[in-house]
């Protein structure tokens, strides 16, 4: 398990990261969410040791030291390479540094090429190929040697819809393997679909922590999902709702300032007839992503 | 350990598999075999045209002359043949030898002066033989012979031992503090850029994530210790074959045997502590060279990282020459104990033999000590440097990293 306890980081007057504290256990994944200088990369960086740091952080109960290099994968947020070199250069030298054998490295090889689709053969020079078979090469480098402790920062960042499922697929089978993992996005889809707790950022300070469940729930049931021949103007009447959002034609998302209002809005709208949806939910990840921003700039 | 060697085979290898690399290893052989192939084939194509052939009613005083001297025409025999040798510019000339009325007479005939060589040895050819036939006419008794063919004498007495051992100084100290100036100079530039190349590049996060800093900066120098061993092997190898071939080259051996005892003064002089110096020297300034690389404000300033390294080399290099004269100078003994500079002045020291072992000694464990701390401060600051990303300059990277250790 990686733990995470009362880190802080000043650079100068900048609070960077402030009594931040989470635990990442194995076999799960954590998401780290917030908007650019939250302190996502900053977060990373003490985990790595690259910088230093006041607080603890523990990989498996001791603190993190040069033995534990070869458990541990990490992305960079930018993608960089040695373009000069082939990709069996490339990643074998990298694996290498992380204890796997040259030999074995090269027997799966293009195993990993095919699951991650490359196009290119082992031989081809890293600057020989696209933006994207980089960036899938840079990913490989990452997986290869099979690492206990996952560091992944902005994986999905460039990846086309194909291209992330396949990486999704990577994580969740490392995850399968006991690997815990940690990794930053912006895009709250993959952390819904991949995440078993979340953890946000904002200049430093945490500002949310759970499962997506606990998360989402903070914020109460107050989205409510309906479809129905009423007009938008009458929605937007009933007692409760703050905000009417057309999704589809007769399909809508009403906000609620209260989570309670829901079943006086249930009977005025089937005023005892059928309707066809009537759905009330938390706030998504997404939304909630934008509310916390938008404290911020409030 | 195991992943310093990683570092450095991998920089090594990525060093020698370059073309830049190959060319600079190869450049001197290949200017030298150009050098050589091309005044081979200028003296081939050119050879005939530069000889001169003799021609003599009298085959008896032809023949002697042809004995005498080398490089003559000894086909064309008739004036007629000489004539269309040299208009089809075969021939540089050609010599008449005649006896007229006991009198012995070299004409020569050609498009440009005779050779002073040949000139003296065609005079010689003639006193000689005039001498004798004048003796002869003159009936001269064996005593009034040897007394007229009496001559003074001009001896030189040089001490040759002392003569050889002091050229052999001069040659041993430009050899080396030259050899020492170029391999500073070229891998300072290498070992730089090498490192500032890599200078704020995410893979150097990637790489500090699978080993510790000062471990990859070891192994990096090391890589470039390894390329520079290369090429002071293959240079090696190279000047042991050219002087196999010398040796055994019928022009050549000559030279060699006439300046054996200076090649092997000059060889023992090379190969003593002076190599240490050598050695250790390319290191401290390889060292400082990829601390240099390390400070610099971001990657694309890769080619100006080596300058200071460079500069300070060439002061070591300079500092030398007023001083070669003056090795008892109290300024030569300092710097013969400052790393940086002792490996200029402390070989040139060994050399002329104003350096005693324990001198020696003390001054390279001096080197060696600057060596390791340098060494380690370097590597304590390097993960910092090498993540760094913002724009300071050169002293406010030294300074910080001085006042702040993360």
């Amino acid at each position: 398990m990686l733990s995470i306890q009362h880190i802080s980081k000043h650079f100068g007057t900048v609070h960077a990261l402030n009594d931040v504290s989470f635990d990442v256990p194995d076999g799960q994944i954590l998401g780290l969410i917030g908007q650019n200088g939250a302190g996502k990369s900053t977060t990373f960086h003490s985990i790595l040791n690259f910088i230093t740091y006041e607080g603890t952080i523990t990989w498996q109960g001791h603190s993190l030291s040069a033995n534990d290099f070869d458990t541990i994968g990490y992305l960079p947020e930018e993608r960089s390479l040695m373009p000069k070199l082939t990709i069996e250069q490339q990643v074998v030298y990298l694996a290498r540094l992380k204890g796997q054998p040259a030999k074995e490295t090269r027997a799966h090889i293009d195993e990993w090429l095919q699951r991650f689709a490359v196009k290119g053969t082992r031989k081809s020079r890293i600057k020989d190929l696209s933006k994207g078979n980089q960036q899938k090469v840079q990913l490989i480098c990452t997986l290869i040697h099979h690492p206990k402790l996952l560091i992944l920062d902005e994986p999905f960042s460039g990846l086309d819809p194909v291209n992330a499922d396949l990486l999704k697929q990577a994580v969740l089978t490392a995850r399968d393997e006991g690997a815990a993992i940690i990794f930053s996005s912006h895009d709250m889809e993959h952390v819904t679909a991949l995440c078993d707790q979340l953890v946000m950022l904002r200049k430093g300070d945490v500002v949310l922590h759970g499962t997506l469940a606990e998360v989402r729930n903070q914020f109460g049931k107050t989205e409510l999902y309906v479809t129905t021949d009423w007009t938008p103007d009458r929605l937007q009447a009933l007692p409760g709702v703050v905000a009417v959002t057309v999704r589809q034609p007769r399909q809508y998302l009403l906000q609620l300032n209260d989570p309670a209002a829901g079943p006086a809005i249930f009977e005025a709208l089937t005023e005892g007839h059928y309707i066809e949806e009537f759905s009330q939910q938390p706030p998504t990840l997404d939304e909630i992503f934008r509310l916390k921003v938008g404290e911020d700039h409030a | 350990m195991h992943k310093t060697w990683i570092v450095t085979f991998e920089t090594y290898l990525r060093q020698i598999k370059s073309w830049s690399f190959l060319f600079m290893i190869l450049g001197p052989f290949l200017m030298i075999g150009l050098t050589v192939g091309i005044s081979y084939v200028s003296a081939n194509s050119a050879s005939s045209s530069r000889e001169v052939a003799v021609i003599s009613d009298s085959q008896p005083l032809r023949q002697a002359f042809i004995k005498q001297n080398d490089g003559l025409n000894t086909k064309i025999t008739t004036v007629k043949a000489a004539k269309q040798a040299l208009k089809k510019d075969h021939l540089a000339g050609y010599l008449v030898l005649s006896t007229d009325n006991q009198q012995f007479k070299a004409d020569y005939h050609g498009s440009d002066s005779m050779g002073s060589s040949l000139r003296a040895q065609t005079q010689n050819f003639l006193v000689t033989y005039q001498q004798a036939a004048n003796y002869q006419q003159a009936n001269l008794t064996a005593k009034q012979r040897k007394t007229l063919a009496r001559t003074p004498a001009l001896t030189q007495h040089i001490a040759k031992k002392t003569g050889t051992a002091n050229t052999a100084k001069k040659v041993s100290f430009w050899l080396l503090v030259t050899m020492i100036y170029i391999i500073l100079i070229t891998y300072s530039s290498i070992a730089a850029q090498e490192i500032a190349s890599e200078k704020g590049t995410k893979i150097m996060e990637i790489i500090f994530s699978s080993t510790t800093a000062t471990s990859y900066f070891i192994g990096k120098i090391m890589g470039i210790l390894l390329v520079i061993l290369t090429q002071i092997v293959v240079y090696l190898l190279g000047g042991w074959a050219g002087y196999q071939f010398a040796i055994n080259n019928a022009k050549l051996k000559p030279l060699f045997t006439e300046y054996h005892s200076l090649i092997n003064a000059v060889i023992h002089n090379l190969l003593n502590t002076n190599l240490v110096y050598l050695l250790l020297g390319v290191v401290i300034y390889t060292v400082l060279s990829a601390y240099s690389g390390a400070i610099v404000a971001k990657a694309e300033d890769a080619s100006k990282a080596a300058q200071p390294v460079v500069m300070l080399s060439m002061l070591g290099f300079f500092l030398t020459f007023p001083f070669q004269s003056n090795l008892d100078a109290v300024f030569v003994k300092i710097m013969s104990y400052v790393p940086f500079f002792s490996s200029y002045f402390m070989p040139m020291r060994i050399i002329n033999g104003t350096a005693s072992g324990l001198e020696q000694g003390l001054s390279l464990a001096i080197l060696l000590a600057a060596i390791g701390l340098f060494a380690w401060y370097i590597g304590s600051q390097y993960q910092r440097l090498m993540l760094q990303t913002d724009s300071k300059s050169i002293w406010q990277q030294w300074l910080h990293g001085w006042r702040h250790q993360d």
